[in-house]
């Protein structure tokens, strides 16, 4: 029981570390790939935000990134193991195309995320401690307080410029 | 099993405040939230290999639902 | 499925679709009615009709595409 939720908050936090690199290694915080992202970015700037933050929060929203790749790649693992990671990095770049987004965040990060995921089931996490690690994850970007996170991601950002 | 109630609670947290917040350019981060946890639910809900097409559809559709939103709000241009 | 998830998706599901009938703003609709289906989409699923959720969430955002365009004409 204790053991399980240590589980889930250390697969939180490999999650976290994980998509934010991809995401970050890809500018994905430069600029809004569709108008929608950059609207997302006005309104989060408005409500005391940072920028560069609230543009990759943009992005997250409006097409699926490293985040989602993350997510599907874990319940891939968990139903069908590594074949089951790949067929979800398939169905993450088929859905960047839908979207109108012409970058790789989110098919580089599904790839990674099956190894790494695969990679820590042998050690003795569960693949759904992932599953419940990413949303954990993602909560603590885009659901707890915009301004504090779009400050957090604006000042990742400086660092890799 | 504990994943599972986890995933739900952060379910119905995005949804209230999805729901509460005026703003629209706001609003779509907590549903994109509620996305997330509904598609970890989908495949931790039933373990079959369709699930995990379903819940990569259903992430899709919604991720597209709000780039559109998103898109006019933002006052046209492309969808 | 065990009743306290039951609780939990339908709460969402109601508040989805009370949301949807109070709020005046049409965007915030829109956002309303995803929620709606987002609470309704795991009942079906555990019951095993995995063709059903695909073809609906599948249908759900052509729809809200349609009725953007009607909200952009009506703006203009």
């Amino acid at each position: 029981m204790l053991g399980e939720i240590l589980h889930i908050l250390a697969a939180a936090i490999i999650s976290w570390i994980l998509f934010v690199t991809v995401d970050i290694f890809f500018k994905l915080p430069e600029t809004g790939g569709v108008s929608g992202a950059s609207a997302i970015a006005r309104d989060i700037q408005a409500g005391g935000g940072a920028l560069a933050g609230g543009t990759m929060m943009g992005n997250i929203v409006c097409s699926p990134d490293a985040s989602a790749g993350t997510l599907l790649a874990a319940c891939g693992v968990y139903v069908a193991g590594i074949p089951g990671g790949l067929a979800a990095a398939l169905m993450v770049f088929i859905g960047n195309r839908i979207c109108h987004d012409p970058g790789y965040a989110g098919t580089t990060g599904a790839v990674i995320a099956t190894f790494v995921i695969y990679g820590f089931t042998l050690v003795g996490f569960a693949a759904t401690d992932f599953v419940a690690g990413m949303v954990i994850a993602i909560l603590s970007i885009q659901g707890l307080s915009h301004a504090h996170a779009s400050r957090l991601l604006a000042r990742l950002w400086r660092v890799r410029q | 099993m504990i994943a599972l109630y986890v995933v739900a609670a952060i379910a119905v947290f995005a949804a209230l405040r999805a729901i509460i917040e005026k703003n629209t350019g706001r609003k779509l981060p907590y549903a994109n939230v509620l996305n997330f946890a509904v598609a970890g639910a989908l495949v931790l809900l039933l373990d079959h290999p369709l699930s995990l097409v379903a819940a990569a559809t259903y992430f899709v559709g919604s991720t597209l639902e709000a780039n559109a939103i998103a898109s006019t709000y933002a006052g046209g241009g492309k969808r | 499925m065990i009743t306290a998830l039951e609780v939990t998706f339908g709460l969402i599901a109601l508040a989805g679709a009370v949301s949807a009938a109070l709020i005046r703003d049409s965007y915030g609709k829109l956002v309303s009615l995803g929620i709606l289906v987002a609470g309704v989409l795991p009942f079906i699923v555990d019951r095993g009709y995995l063709d059903v959720a695909i073809a609906v969430s599948l249908i759900a955002p052509i729809a809200t595409i349609f009725v953007l365009l009607a909200v952009r004409r009506e703006e203009r």
